[in-house]
């Protein structure tokens, strides 16, 4: 049995009754909505907290909605089993369902969201690549102010991001999709209880007139300290004409650029695999 | 504000209120407030299904989720399952295909079998497999469990030969 040592708990109604609670108890309290990775930390005792501030009750921190300019705002409290369920993302954002299928299982997915993945940060976050490649900001607020982080900025080291103590994130902007623009997330798992991706490989692909790259995005999990753009093999990929060998190609660029701190050989060949299988479904499906 | 607070729920279609510590997990609320010992803590830290319960109709794992957090919803146990009668169909198909042994994974089991079932009527084998992916068994090897979901699916079996599993599974 794994005792969860005693804390206050708190459920504002409000975002302001939150960051209230953020700012007065910042550096003492831990914020929760899934909880999946949460209190699994506070029962190993690799986290501790004096109190735990649940924003469930946070109503205007739910849903998946679309922008005026045609993007998508995803709230802080949208499940990993909301995203999968989401017809809107299953059509234009089929990567996203993908990512979030690849977390856990069916018990942790009801729970876990897609917000709390980025923040736990773990180096290898599945809903990160994807997001990653996407150009995903991350909407953060404090008591009295509003920031946007692109999510490129977000991760700073394993399981550290740029948040202050008293900041919340209340939601994720994507921009809108190009034309001929598709995106595919591939990854392979450490055979083990938890099935933790051992290496996550996310391309966005867009194609001009002709079949030439008009953009690249690559994002790779799990094979450095935070996952992160490949900003090489996206400059390489830019303006030629989209095959297999030049994926081939790119996916070893990637692999070379990446730093996995275990099992390097194996997960550098891995990335090369996967990344070519990213790019060259993302190409089939941008049509 | 609070270390204690009082929950309002309804477990298997009973209200109940309770004055809980915050701290105090779901399954722990389950089995020692409301002695429904059905549910069981196996790893405690929400990998092996076997604490798996029905929130709101969906599965979690209630070694993960606080008491608190239940407050105002619904929860369903395998104590519930049944419904007054003798066994639920699935339990019944469980009892048939043999898919029992120690029986500690058996109640979590049911359970995301149950969610399954209350979402999708006709599942395939792959729908089955996927909603169990999050519910360990160290005896039976999963056919005779993936065959009794099958069965209960189709309404219980009128063939009470439950011996053979199918190769194709």
């Amino acid at each position: 049995m794994r005792r969860l040592r005693p804390f206050e708990y708190f459920k504002p109604d409000t975002l302001d009754e939150a960051l209230e609670l953020a700012r007065e108890w910042a550096g003492r309290a831990r914020l929760f909505a899934g909880g999946t990775d949460l209190l699994v930390a506070l029962k190993r005792r690799r986290s501790a907290a004096d109190a735990l501030i649940d924003l469930k009750g946070v109503r205007s921190l739910d849903g998946v909605t679309r922008t005026d300019a045609g993007g998508w705002r995803i709230g802080a409290l949208v499940t990993l089993d909301a995203v999968a369920r989401t017809a809107d993302i299953r059509m234009s954002l089929a990567m996203l369902r993908a990512a979030a299928l690849a977390i856990g299982h069916p018990q942790v997915r009801t729970r876990a969201t897609v917000v709390g993945n980025l923040c736990n940060a773990s180096p290898s976050a599945d809903m990160a690549p994807g997001l990653l490649a996407l150009d995903a900001r991350l909407r953060v607020a404090r008591c009295g102010a509003a920031r946007t982080v692109p999510l490129t900025e977000f991760f700073v080291g394993p399981f550290k991001t740029i948040l202050e103590p008293d900041e919340i994130v209340t939601g994720i902007e994507l921009p809108p999709i190009a034309a001929h623009t598709a995106g595919h997330y591939a990854w392979t798992p450490k055979i083990t209880a938890v099935d933790e991706t051992l290496v996550g490989a996310a391309a966005v692909v867009s194609i001009a007139d002709g079949g030439y790259v008009r953009e690249a995005r690559i994002a790779l999990g799990s094979v450095g300290p935070v996952p992160s753009r490949a900003r090489k093999a996206e400059e390489f990929l830019s303006g030629r004409r989209a095959d297999r060998r030049l994926f081939r190609e790119a996916a070893a660029i990637a692999a070379a650029e990446t730093q996995p701190r275990r099992r390097a050989e194996y997960r550098r060949e891995l990335t090369r695999v996967l990344l070519e299988r990213s790019l060259t479904e993302a190409l089939e499906a941008a049509g | 504000m609070a270390t204690m607070l009082s929950v309002h729920l309804v477990v298997n279609g009973e209200a109940c209120a309770r004055v809980v510590p915050v701290h105090r997990t779901l399954a722990d609320f389950l089995r020692r407030d409301l002695a429904l010992t059905g549910t069981k803590v196996g790893c405690d830290t929400g990998d092996c299904g076997a604490c798996t319960v029905l929130l709101d109709g969906k599965p979690v794992a209630s070694c993960i989720v606080l008491a608190v957090e239940a407050d105002g919803r619904t929860v369903q146990t395998v104590e519930g399952l049944a419904g007054g009668a003798d066994l639920h169909l699935l339990q019944q198909a469980f009892v048939e295909c043999g898919a029992i042994q120690c029986g500690y994974c058996t109640p979590g089991m049911l359970m995301a079998a149950a969610g399954l079932l209350n979402e999708n009527t006709t599942p395939t084998d792959l729908d089955i497999r996927d909603a169990l992916a999050g519910n360990l068994c160290r005896c039976t090897g999963y056919l005779r469990i993936v065959e009794a979901v099958r069965r209960a699916a189709r309404g219980g079996g009128a063939d009470r030969s439950a011996a053979v599993v199918r190769e194709d599974t």
